[in-house]
């Protein structure tokens, strides 16, 4: 008789724990998609800096410093792994651009060129594509730290190796998308 | 309705609405064909019975056609639509910006990304067109392109991407056939009471029911009227909620509003349009902005009150 409701002890742990992996695992995977969609966008970024500061360095050789800026920041953000380091690596990027967008207004054959007005629109694209992918992602991995925190998932979880998930936090650039005057 | 920042909830009051106002239209598209029915079974037998079993079975003819006429249209309204606008479907490189922009809006509203084309015409407009998810079509004229800053296009996207989401194209679709579903056959109602009225007064009277016949000529007069200001007033309080959704995917209500100031100095009519797709476009594209139309008929709210609106949601 004992044997018995031990054994239906032992199933029913069993089957709660296949449950609350199962949920995690969803969970989880649906965080990790969310960040390959930025990822892709974080690549394509670091991707048209440095054409970007190509094509403008002729006309702007003595913003030398802003130019190293620029290119020492998208090396950082390139170097940075994980949602928690991108974030403020990410951040400083959006910075530096912002700097150079800027000064480029002094230079009308910059404005005018149609090579700088294409990389400065792609950017901008890329930019606002990272902020509202964020939000999701944001979203997905608030979800999952909850469940993998609530009771009881949260006596299982540790052991069953989930572990937290970072947010992807860019700070200073929380509200505000760049704004690019191509008009 | 007044200005909610809670979108989810108005998307829900919106679709509820909605599915009740198009359980009024039915009903009355059923009502008149009872009418029709029943006069007809007046006509054949003399008298004027109150429950008539033609009646009711017209009824049910005019719930089945209406349903089958939206069924139709969901189909085929579509491809009519963008054949009629002339609008041509563009790629990335033959326009970046645009293209740019709608596939930051699709990000940000989780739509799968639709099509895109431009309508070549210097009027500023912009129209959405799909009745299922992920079948959409996002048009914008010519004129707004070349116009617009580039927040300002994101917020007229966003717009159009915000009645993809809630799926408002499909909806006017139907609302719209049942309106002409009404119109046309109180206007076959009419017909057959004259010529029953000619029938009639060559030979037997009938009994009673001339206070009936009054009452349906009224009906018949005054239900296609009513259905159109209904059909009026949901495509007014759709074009709040896409305001108010296009906000929550840019988050950037400043660029819809400039927008829409833009576009009330600069629509203006343009080929390609009639009062079948208007109601379908940003702002209203057959009328003038310095004319008024009567409020309980008009396509879309003044643009003052729009914009009155998406500034209480800024704040």
């Amino acid at each position: 008789m004992s044997f018995w409701i031990v054994l239906g002890v032992l199933v029913a742990i069993g089957l709660w724990l296949i449950a609350v992996y199962n949920g995690l695992v969803g969970s989880r995977n649906q965080g990790q998609t969310a960040w390959s969609q930025i990822d892709v966008q974080l690549k394509r970024r670091h991707d048209l800096i440095p054409n970007l500061v190509q094509v403008v360095k002729d006309a702007m050789g003595y913003e030398q410093e802003t130019l190293t800026r620029i290119v020492q920041a998208r090396n950082n953000a390139v170097a940075a792994s994980g949602p928690a380091q991108a974030g403020p690596a990410e951040a400083a990027l959006t910075q530096a651009t912002r700097g150079l967008f800027a000064l480029m207004e002094n230079y009308p054959q910059l404005k005018a060129n149609d090579n700088v007005k294409q990389l400065q629109e792609e950017l901008t694209t890329t930019e606002n594509k990272i902020a509202f992918a964020r939000q999701f992602y944001n979203d997905s991995v608030n979800a999952y730290n909850v469940r993998r925190q609530s009771f009881p998932a949260v006596l299982a979880a540790a052991s069953l190796g989930f572990g937290p998930m970072d947010l992807f936090n860019m700070p200073e650039t929380e509200r505000e998308v760049p704004k690019v005057a191509l008009r | 309705m007044s200005a909610t920042t809670d979108f989810v909830a108005a998307q829900k009051q919106n679709r509820r609405n909605t599915l009740l106002l198009l359980a009024i239209l039915t009903a009355l598209a059923a009502a008149v064909g009872y009418g029709i029915g029943w006069l007809l079974e007046g006509e054949a037998s003399g008298a004027l019975p109150l429950v008539s079993p033609a009646g009711v079975a017209a009824a049910g003819l005019m719930a089945v056609v209406s349903i089958g006429w939206s069924a139709l249209s969901l189909a085929v309204g579509d491809k009519m639509v963008l054949a009629m606008s002339g609008a041509k479907e563009i790629g990335k490189a033959d326009a970046p910006q645009l293209y740019n922009v709608v596939e930051e809006i699709s990000i940000a509203s989780g739509v799968p990304m639709p099509k895109v084309m431009v309508l070549e015409t210097d009027a500023l407009n912009a129209f959405a067109t799909g009745n299922k998810v992920g079948h959409g079509t996002i048009a914008v004229t010519r004129g707004l392109i070349d116009t617009l800053n580039r927040d300002e296009l994101q917020g007229v996207v966003a717009h159009e991407m915000a009645h993809l989401a809630n799926l408002d194209t499909r909806y006017m679709v139907v609302v719209g056939v049942t309106v002409g579903l009404i119109a046309l056959v109180c206007d076959m109602l009419l017909r057959t009471m004259a010529w029953g009225g000619r029938g009639r007064s060559s030979g037997k009277k009938s009994s009673g029911g001339g206070i009936l016949i009054i009452v349906l000529i009224v009906v018949a007069i005054f239900a296609p009227l009513a259905a159109k200001a209904v059909q009026m007033a949901v495509s007014r309080q759709r074009e709040y909620l896409a305001d108010a959704t296009s906000v929550q995917f840019t988050r950037n209500p400043n660029g819809l509003i400039s927008a829409l100031g833009k576009l009330a100095e600069k629509a203006a009519p343009f080929p390609g349009v009639s009062r079948a797709t208007q109601h379908l476009f940003i702002v209203n594209p057959v009328q003038t902005f310095t004319s008024k139309t009567p409020a309980l008929l008009a396509t879309h709210p003044d643009i003052e009150d729009r914009i009155a609106r998406l500034r209480n949601l800024g704040s």
